[in-house]
């Protein structure tokens, strides 16, 4: 009895490795979906293992952040800056913030401590980098929500206004935050003087993503830095002024969002298919 | 039939900026169902040469044609993550490759027979024990070739039992390419062993002559 089962476990075509060759197209596009989703799976487990809530951290790491800053602003500072709610300054500020930030700190030598991955064929470091920022991506998103409407419900911030220009800004920080963390889990595996210096990179960027002011609170001569020059601070323009409708003067450009964004993804997804010979395998 | 060829196979690491070559222009080729044995000191670049041909290290020029399905090399390091169980590495590989859950848990259970610490993470594991999860992993998956990195010896009575069953009864068609310094275990198994040395692989007409020159060198 055991043996026949046995014999029937071998024979079963399921399990053999041949079906992973040769591909089609479409077949493969289900194999990497297979693998992101195990990947995210693991990288959750990794990272907060089973004790108390688990993976819920995911969630609850930007939700403390995030939330911890909107309540300790809301209290300490006046309820308007320049006619608009602290609160949701706030949260349109730090959400998106967050989100960045967790992408490009978690992608810093991703490959590395993930080397171990590569051992399946099935795995690539495209497969990696997505999984890693998804994760992040989902955690802050799934805290946005709830904090945002936490914030709504006990009356701290208005609805938006308009949420179709909400949702644009949003879009515009996730594909942003996607590129940039393909292109430092590239250069930090390549440079481990840039390793080092991320920390730096990611404090001293504060100020340029634009998420603590209006760019129509700066003085016109020097606005061009922010609006010319930073992604994000165009798209944190674009989600406010979906927020805060026409009380503000948003100062953004839908084209220059577009390239910007697809541009560095685009570097960023080149990047990403030629790290392969560079990973050191542990 | 021919399972894989190396041609030109060479392989160089980049330490700074010096360039060190483990494999320089390796030719060999592996038939189906063969047991190959690979010899060399410590450093020869078996380890490498595994590697490589598991895909896992990128080659520097040269190529591997295959003919077969290979499975990664089964060896200490690699492959799992340590502060995940046993389990977790399960269904991560459940996942990846698309097995089906419960019979795969039943199997690498019956198999591996890690009982509790199935559940522990798998850096607290002694290296028998990472040998029997090694094992039970890769042989749910129906790899055509086999690679295996020094790990099949450190198992107990019964897991050599065990391995004598699956994978040189039941899986006696499969290739293996076994490296190992274990030359009574050589013998034993393999039909043809090579001795990589100097960056070359050395043939030899039988196993016992390849070990004949593997300790005269």
């Amino acid at each position: 009895m055991h043996l026949s089962k046995d014999v029937d476990f071998l024979q079963r075509s399921s399990r053999s490795a041949e079906r992973h060759a040769n591909l089609s197209l479409f077949q493969a596009f289900c194999t990497q979906v297979r693998v992101i989703f195990a990947l995210i799976m693991r990288e959750t487990l990794t990272r907060y293992g089973r004790e108390n809530i688990g993976f819920l951290w995911v969630v609850g790491e930007p939700i403390l952040f995030c939330g911890g800053v909107a309540v300790v602003w809301t209290a300490v500072r006046p309820s308007h800056e320049h006619g608009l709610q602290m609160t949701a300054m706030v949260i349109t500020g730090y959400i998106p913030l967050t989100m960045f930030r967790h992408a490009l700190s978690r992608s810093t030598k991703a490959y590395e401590v993930n080397s171990s991955l590569l051992f399946h064929k099935l795995v690539t470091p495209l497969d990696i980098i997505f999984a890693r920022t998804t994760l992040e991506v989902l955690g802050v998103l799934i805290a946005a929500i709830i904090i945002t409407f936490g914030a709504i419900i006990l009356g701290y911030m208005a609805p938006p206004v308009d949420w179709s220009f909400t949702y644009a800004g949003l879009f515009f920080v996730i594909f942003f935050s996607y590129g940039v963390s393909f292109i430092f889990a590239y250069l930090t595996e390549r440079s481990d003087t840039l390793e080092k210096a991320v920390g730096v990179i990611n404090y001293l960027s504060l100020p340029w993503t634009g998420a603590f002011v209006m760019i129509d609170w700066l003085p016109p001569q020097y606005r061009w830095i922010l609006e010319d020059t930073s992604p994000l601070a165009n798209a944190i323009e674009l989600m406010r002024s979906g927020v805060f409708g026409s009380k503000v003067v948003a100062h953004y450009s839908l084209m220059y969002l577009f390239y910007t964004c697809g541009i560095t993804f685009l570097i960023g997804l080149y990047l990403t298919l030629k790290i392969r010979p560079h990973i050191n395998m542990s | 039939m021919i399972g894989l060829r190396c041609v030109d196979l060479t392989k160089c690491y980049n330490l700074g900026h010096k360039k060190n070559t483990v494999l320089d222009k390796v030719n060999f080729s592996v038939k189906k169902g063969e047991k190959l044995g690979i010899l060399g000191r410590n450093g020869a670049g078996k380890s490498t040469l595994i590697k490589v041909i598991g895909g896992v290290e990128p080659i520097t020029s040269g190529n591997i044609e295959y003919n077969m399905t290979v499975s990664w090399p089964l060896a200490f390091g690699g492959a799992f993550q340590g502060s995940l169980s046993g389990h977790d590495n399960l269904r991560f590989i459940c996942r990846v490759y698309d097995l089906d859950y419960n019979e795969t848990l039943d199997y690498v259970q019956g198999f591996a027979q890690l009982g509790k610490q199935f559940y522990d993470p798998v850096k607290t594991y002694s290296s028998g024990m990472h040998a029997r999860l090694a094992f039970a992993l890769s042989l749910a998956i129906e790899f055509d070739c086999y690679l295996i990195d020094e790990v099949i010896m450190v198992g107990d009575a019964r897991f050599a039992q065990r391995c004598e069953d699956e994978l040189f009864g039941k899986r006696a068609d499969r290739t293996l390419l076994i490296v190992s310094h274990n030359m009574d275990f050589m013998r034993q198994v393999c039909d043809r062993a090579v001795l990589l040395h100097n960056k070359k692989i050395h043939e030899s007409s039988s196993v016992d002559e390849a070990i004949y020159s593997y300790f005269s060198l």
